[in-house]
């Protein structure tokens, strides 16, 4: 499998913490200029694929491309490039913000004079700078950790939960933060379990699951025919509809809700939400509600949930088909 | 050398470096001044005459000297350990590893770093420890002609570089057992059972103690029979101490050996958390 175009790329990338399997044979493609959203359920894998993709670990099997390179033991003058934010902000609480970004400017490739101020000022923390980092909250941590990563200019940001402990003024100008620079052609590959971000956020998605990548590519393409259209109609005329609308989708893609109130899912593109109501009108059947959506929180919930991903085992305690 | 004076500025400004100083020289001060009080008292017992040995120049500077190494042997492991302890418990070792830093490197010259603030405490502790003996002496009323000692203070030099490669190999302990246990609560706790393990040893093993770091790091400064001030521990039984290029030999392989350690577990470890 060709890697040119990618920022990052893994094959095979195996990963075991005692007999236990982290990763199993992850494949990751991450093109350059996009941001990437590498969605998955707790303990799937997503926070060992960031230390392996930093060096804090080392794979058991399997190869990583940064930046084009392979990175490996030894290869660490690759992570120059590479600016990452790995599970919870790392500071020394006794010094101020300011001088936990010059500890940290010491260490790596060099950063250049007037780099710091100039990250506290897009993260909004110049007023902050010179107090200590134990009187910070989460929030201003966590930006504090952002401003961290980009210290170095980077061309690929690793960014683990970025919006953790952020408010939603934090989060709207963390998204124009990194959407400003993948459109500079920076890459950034974000770690995330907050589905609305990601979908707000990302280009392209990987989807993660008992350590292996159940999905990968553009959001829009992925969303698309995984969406639900949901409809209410009277109830003695649910039976003819869920048979009108059978038509549409796949055997099975038409559910009815468990609470018997007369809400009809099809499984169909949202786009197709005309259509699904012109075939109940064909049929005499009218709506009284009409619903349509393409959301990423289904397409995750689907491709997560053990049974479909070939392995043991429910994620988010999901059970069957409930949501 | 951007980590070496990054880390100075780090530990200029760590709590933990004054309040390993303020307690070493406040019990040294605490002490001088104690006996030099309780021997000057009119009907003193010769055991208590003997106490003002602490503030009787030249000799003072030898058992100043000697006494922070003992005492300070324990701070030192337990400041070592607090630095080292803390990159893994506050995560900063990773940071400074994932933004492509060597991890031999940075352990390295973190405790270059670390080794210069030994010495600096030294420094002012034994300048602190002479001026209060000095003090201790005025309030005993016992002469303190000998602080001019031209000879003594012509060994002084080597005394105090001995006594810094003592006293940084103990830091350098500290800083071993903590990388080894990743975590600062956990390498001090360590440390100090060393410290106080080795002393315990000394009942059960006397002719192996003498090579362990502590005792070693206090052979250096003191001349054998004359026993000086190493009871860190407190009151620990006799133990035959090596001869000063001995002891220096052994601090020197205990030096290397801890730093080796660290820098080698370091650049193995899979860093997390």
């Amino acid at each position: 499998m060709t890697t040119d175009g990618l920022a990052l790329a893994t094959r095979g990338l195996v990963k075991r913490y005692g007999t236990r399997p982290a990763l199993a044979g992850l494949d990751l493609s991450v093109p350059s200029g996009v941001v990437y959203g590498f969605l998955g359920p707790n303990g799937a894998g997503k926070t060992t694929t960031m230390r392996l993709l930093t060096g804090l670990i080392h794979p058991d099997a399997g190869s990583i491309e940064v930046l084009g390179r392979p990175f490996g033991r030894g290869d660490r003058h690759r992570l120059f490039e590479v600016g990452a934010l790995i599970e919870s902000p790392s500071f020394y609480p006794y010094l101020s913000g300011l001088e936990n970004l010059r500890a940290l400017a010491a260490t790596g490739a060099p950063t250049p004079r007037g780099r710091i101020e100039e990250l506290l000022e897009l993260v909004g923390l110049r007023e902050r700078a010179r107090d200590k980092v134990q009187t910070y909250s989460l929030g201003m941590k966590q930006r504090l950790g952002i401003a961290a990563a980009l210290l170095g200019d980077p061309r690929l940001l690793l960014l683990d939960e970025p919006a953790n402990g952020l408010d939603p003024a934090g989060i709207v100008a963390m998204r124009e933060t990194l959407r400003h620079l993948a459109s500079t052609g920076k890459t950034v590959f974000v770690s995330s379990h907050v589905l609305g971000e990601i979908q707000q956020l990302a280009d392209v998605i990987g989807i993660i699951a008992s350590g292996l990548l159940v999905r990968e590519g553009p959001i829009e393409q992925l969303l698309q025919g995984e969406g639900e259209v949901r409809v209410r109609v009277a109830a003695e005329e649910l039976e003819p509809a869920r048979t009108a609308l059978a038509a549409l989708v796949p055997d099975g893609g038409v559910t009815q809700s468990g609470d018997d109130d007369g809400w009809l899912t099809v499984r169909i593109d949202a786009a197709r939400a005309a259509e699904v109501n012109r075939t109940l009108a064909g049929a005499g059947i009218y709506a009284s509600g009409i619903e349509a959506g393409s959301d990423l929180e289904s397409l995750f919930l689907e491709l997560t949930r053990g049974e479909s991903v070939g392995h043991e085992g429910t994620f988010f305690g999901v059970a069957g088909g409930s949501r | 050398m951007r980590i070496f004076v990054a880390t100075l500025r780090k530990l200029v400004r760590r709590p933990a470096s004054f309040v390993t100083l303020g307690l070493l020289i406040g019990l040294l001060a605490l002490i001088l001044i104690a006996v030099s009080a309780a021997a000057s008292q009119p009907g003193a017992s010769p055991q208590e005459r003997q106490g003002l040995l602490l503030v009787t120049f030249p000799g003072a500077y030898t058992i100043i000297l000697s006494f922070i190494l003992g005492l300070g042997g324990l701070f030192a492991v337990i400041y070592g350990a607090a630095v080292a302890g803390s990159e893994w418990t506050w995560g900063t070792l990773k940071s400074a590893v994932a933004r492509g830093e060597s991890r031999s490197r940075y352990q390295l010259l973190s405790f270059a770093a670390i080794a210069l603030m030994i010495g600096m405490g030294m420094l002012i502790a034994f300048a602190v420890g002479i001026a209060v003996a000095v003090v201790g002496a005025n309030i005993a009323g016992v002469s303190t002609a000998g602080i001019g000692d031209s000879e003594t203070l012509g060994t002084l030099p080597e005394l105090l570089g001995k006594g810094w490669l003592a006293i940084v190999e103990e830091g350098a302990l500290g800083f071993a057992i903590a990388t080894l246990a990743r975590s600062q609560l956990a390498g001090i706790g360590a440390g100090i059972a060393f410290f106080f393990g080795e002393q315990f040893a000394a009942l059960f093993l006397p002719d192996v103690v003498k090579y362990l770091p502590f005792n070693a790091a206090n052979a250096i400064v003191t001349t054998p029979g004359e026993g000086g001030f190493s009871g860190g521990g407190g009151g620990g039984p006799e133990v035959a101490s090596l001869a000063p290029d001995q002891a220096l030999l052994v601090v020197l392989a205990w030096l290397v050996g801890s730093i080796l350690v660290a820098t080698l577990f370091t650049e193995r470890a899979e860093i997390s958390g």
